[in-house]
């Protein structure tokens, strides 16, 4: 058994001659994570870095779907093999993250339409013996009137319709699991650090070791390592020339993707539009709400600021109105932005760009120690992760080998009933449930400290809903240092009321759970009020821009919105 | 302004001070209760200028920021109303329930008055086991306050049963504090509190908006316990909105206004008179004057309409201007630095940045309104009107000249 195999590996191992760790992993996106976590396992001591926080790039910003890779079944079917059994292992490990999306594309009349929609239920069929691999169910072939039932807000004139079965995944929760579970195993994690520099030799031009700030306080250190994974998504190319290395070295082609948030569940199922320029868009229903995307646009802004823009957000709902008209009526409450880390390449059209990715090892640029993971996809991570992992094994030549697919994450050991929860630890039953699907098993933890302090049972956030204990929790446990932090394990502030209620208590807490005074959790509350305002307001509609004055009148008289000099 | 019967479009704040300066003249009046706005969704404090620049001011000047009296009428207003103590000459201290401690021109009397406390008093803040209100967080934030140390109050958690049925603890705000409009249960609270502060002495009470929807409740209860006992404010549980409607609707009654129920869905002008067409559906009301105190965007008198919103599979079916009246008039919003008028894209404004205030710039939000004298006879106070975020105060001033 593999798993034996891990085991064996003795804990007191030192592949390492002297450095403080065997690898540092820089970037805290699910690529990062996931390697660190793999590493672990097979008994490497890891550092990862994270400069803003993790997941607050493409990993935290995208579609959250684990996808069976079904746009590479005419190219390259083992791709779409590959990419199935990978979901399907994805939610062995971690079955409290998945949920069912099933997918609706309707297929409008014209004049080749009969034609058309045989062509795509071929596809389709093709489809369909690689579904098992990921629990998925067959393709249906919907008659117009079919559709009208099922989903009755698509209007237009349509020729039927065909369904497909994906997963949906929180992509901040999931590498937050896989951090968290490469930190149980000894990994150093480093959020909110950038590191300044990789030091290399003068001679050799090996990797030697990094020097790192932490952006909160400032203060500075130096690691050593014999090895660095520069898994910085969007970022590699500045990440790699922190090494000394020309930047393009590790070449991306950064593509902007936008997604629009509505404040519930508008559909039953998800719905693939076609955009005014032809490109493929969706609206899915996605946890509690409803989420519209994406685009896909080279993109030369600042990472660290990636904001949707009105013209991004009327380019969608433009698209998906032709088929649901109603989504013009839905309330939008947020927007969210990302930047995919594609492979590079020049001359091509943005939809045309590989979603594959690379290995880069810098040896060949005379910088040994030194590699890139380039490229990628939320639902290929593990894999990427695994690839790069035997790079590592390699080179320190481990035989162990990756255990990434059988190992559960945390959270993910066990099934828990959350009504069962709910009732034994007395808390709000719809409170409960959300909190098994953002920690699966170690929902029970959480709640334990509801024992000697009871106090922690009141909600903190309404909307979605967390409880204090959730807050405190994450505050403690999972690395947040803000309110923002919070809002990206937990959820807090991102439902309609846009943090009106929590935020100014969430802050609280950040400064008790963190020793800060009042005044700094108040500023920092202020900061994610300021920030989240400004991502709502590409997407604002009549109903939201009252809630907008309404937050801005509380907050004003309750916590004072100027800045303080 | 024409004598004559007058209609105030609006039932908060502001069109409660333009219905009473109007009977105090002598004229018939009509005021148009749209319901919730503003006024009803406010926290209990009374503000001439917002209350982050009387603190900056303060931190620059490195004093206390006089407090001008009150204009006559503006007084007489605010006692009649019975609802609000302004003192003569200074400022109140509020605190928050978001732990601020911040001043305020007046405040509803439920709220306690900081600063009407000695120097050195001890607040005790009750444990109560419901969401908002953190006994121990709230001292400490309240603790580190500027205004709090300087004048050396101690912020103590109580101990204090103030839940009596189980289940209580659930409620919200404002339906707790109408448990206490029953006098049987403001006793059972007050003899709570009273065992509270004969275990650990304090000088004051400080709870959460839970002290009934009639003012004199927090007064009784002061009273009982023997030291000031009164509220945080907050922006969020409409106790204090609550408070308000109550006493307008005790106010519009003894000054003799009718009151009818229904949004103004329709105004016209012909030869210096007005129709108004209401949602209720009855015929269609006339008046030689108006006054418009439907409030801004958070009251709900104005909405936010890109053209979009309507649009079918394609283009929306017509350009609009991007901010409205909740009603058809033809009348024009300013604001934002130039004209409202149809912008350039039919697919709406761009409103990407100026949606959250910045230093001194006010949100684009609170900006937009209508002129103050839109045409003869016609007024706009309060919230409606163009310019910076409107104060409690500013929108009464607004309101009592509005038959000037």
């Amino acid at each position: 058994m593999i798993e034996a195999e891990v085991e064996r590996a003795p804990s007191s191992w030192r592949p390492s001659h002297g450095t403080d760790v065997d690898v540092v992993v820089i970037g805290g996106g699910v690529n990062g994570t996931g390697v660190a976590r793999d590493a672990t396992l097979r008994g490497l001591k890891v550092a990862l870095f994270e400069r803003n926080d993790l997941a607050f790039g493409a990993s935290g910003n995208s579609s959250g779907m684990i996808h069976g890779g079904a746009r590479y079944l005419t190219s390259d079917p083992t791709v779409t093999e590959k990419s199935c059994r990978d979901s399907g292992h994805i939610q062995a490990i971690a079955p409290h993250l998945l949920f069912r999306i099933p997918f609706l594309m309707p297929i409008e009349r014209g004049r080749y339409s009969r034609l058309w929609i045989n062509l795509v239920e071929g596809f389709f069929e093709a489809y369909d013996p690689y579904q098992h691999l990921k629990r998925g169910k067959l393709h249906t072939r919907l008659t117009a009137d079919e559709v009208a039932q099922v989903e009755p807000g698509i209007v237009g004139d349509i020729e039927g319709a065909l369904t497909f079965d994906e997963w949906g995944i929180d992509g901040a929760r999931l590498c937050l699991a896989n951090a968290l579970d490469a930190e149980a195993r000894g990994a150093k994690l480093f959020v909110g650090f950038t590191v300044e520099g990789i030091e290399r030799r003068d001679d050799t031009g090996e990797v030697v070791a990094v020097v790192y700030r932490d952006r909160l306080t400032g203060q500075r250190g130096r690691l050593t390592t014999s090895a660095v994974v520069n898994a910085t998504g969007a970022w590699s190319p500045i990440t790699a020339s922190l090494s000394g290395l020309p930047a393009a070295k590790a070449r991306v082609r950064p593509g902007k993707g936008i997604h629009v948030v509505y404040d519930r569940r508008l559909t039953n199922y998800a719905i693939t539009c076609t955009a005014i320029d032809g490109r493929q868009i969706f609206l899915e229903p996605w946890q509690n709400m409803t989420v519209v995307g994406t685009t896909d646009d080279d993109y030369y802004g600042d990472l660290d600021e990636v904001r949707a823009t009105s013209e991004e957000v009327r380019y969608l709902v433009q698209g998906v109105a032709r088929v649901f008209p109603d989504v013009r009526k839905g309330r939008v409450i947020g927007t969210y932005a990302g930047v995919r880390p594609t492979l590079y390449a020049y001359g091509k059209l943005e939809d045309k760009l590989s979603r594959e990715h690379a290995i880069v090892d810098h040896a060949k640029d005379g910088a040994p120690g030194l590699y890139s993971m380039l490229g990628g996809k939320l639902a290929s991570y593990r894999i990427f992760a695994e690839e790069m992992t035997d790079v590592l094994a390699a080179r320190y030549r481990l035989s162990v080998r990756c255990a990434t697919h059988i190992r559960p994450l945390p959270g993910g050991e066990r099934v828990v009933d959350a009504l069962v929860l709910a009732q034994r630890t007395h808390v709000d039953p719809v409170a409960a449930r959300r909190l098994v699907y953002r920690h699966g098993a170690g929902a029970e933890r959480i709640l334990e400290r509801l024992k000697a302090r009871p106090r922690e049972r009141v909600t903190v956030c309404v909307c979605e809903p967390v409880l204090e204990a959730e807050v405190r929790h994450v505050l403690r446990e999972e690395h947040a240092r803000t309110v923002e932090q919070v809002a990206r394990r937990t959820r807090l502030g991102l439902g309609p009321c846009g943090g009106m209620r929590c935020a100014a208590r969430c802050g609280q807490l950040v400064a008790e759970e963190h020793g800060l005074s009042p005044e700094e959790g108040r500023r920092d509350a202020l900061r994610f009020l300021r920030k989240q305002a400004r991502t709502r307001a590409p997407g604002l509609g009549p109903e939201q821009a009252r809630q907008e004055a309404i937050t801005l009148a509380a907050i004003r008289a309750e916590l004072g919105v100027m800045e303080e000099p | 302004m024409k004598a004559g019967p007058l209609v105030v479009v609006g039932a908060g704040v502001a069109g409660t001070a333009a219905a009473w300066i109007a009977r105090r003249e002598g004229r018939e009046v009509l005021v148009l209760d749209g319901g919730l706005g503003a006024s009803g969704l406010g926290g209990g404090a009374v503000d001439d200028v917002p209350w982050e620049e009387i603190v900056r001011g303060e931190r620059a000047l490195g004093a206390a920021a006089p407090a001008s009296p009150l204009d006559g009428l503006v007084r007489a207003f605010v006692d009649d109303l019975g609802l609000w103590s302004v003192p003569a000459e200074r400022r109140v201290l509020l605190a928050t329930t978001a732990g601020r401690a911040r001043p305020a021109r007046g405040a509803d009397r439920a709220l306690l008055d900081l600063a009407a406390l000695m120097r050195g008093a001890r607040i005790g803040l009750p444990r109560v086991d419901r969401a908002g209100w953190d006994a121990e967080s709230l001292a400490r934030a309240l603790g580190d306050e500027r205004s709090v140390r300087a004048r050396s109050f101690e912020l103590k958690p109580i101990d204090a049963v103030l839940v009596r049925r189980r289940g209580e603890e659930v409620f919200p705000d404002a339906e707790r504090a109408a448990l206490a409009d029953d006098p049987a249960h403001l006793g059972w609270l007050a003899e709570r509190i009273g065992e509270a502060v004969a275990r650990t002495p304090v000088d004051a009470v400080l709870v959460g908006p839970w002290l009934g929807l009639d003012a004199e409740r927090a007064t009784e209860l002061s009273r009982r316990v023997g030291i000031p006992v009164g509220e945080a404010l907050s922006a969020t549980s409409s106790t204090a909105g609550l408070r308000f409607e109550r006493a307008r609707d005790r106010l519009l009654a003894r000054v003799g206004a009718k009151v009818r129920r229904a949004r103004l869905t329709r105004l016209d002008a012909h030869a210096g008179r007005f129709e108004l067409e209401l949602s209720d559906g009855t015929v269609p009301l006339a008046a030689e004057a108006v006054v418009l105190a439907v409030g801004g965007l958070a009251g709900g008198g104005l909405v936010y309409a890109p053209a979009e919103r309507n649009a079918g599979r394609d283009l929306p079916s017509r350009a609009r201007v991007p901010f409205a009246l909740s009603f058809d008039a033809d009348l024009s919003l300013r604001g934002l630095g130039h004209a409202l008028d149809v912008g350039g894209s039919l697919h709406g404004p761009d409103l990407d940045e100026g949606l959250w205030p910045t230093g001194d710039r006010a949100s684009a939000l609170e900006r937009v309104g209508l002129a103050a004298n839109p045409a003869d006879g016609l007024r706009a106070v309060g919230d409606v009107v163009e310019g910076r975020p409107r104060t409690l105060l500013a929108s009464i001033a607004s309101a009592l000249a509005s038959t000037a």
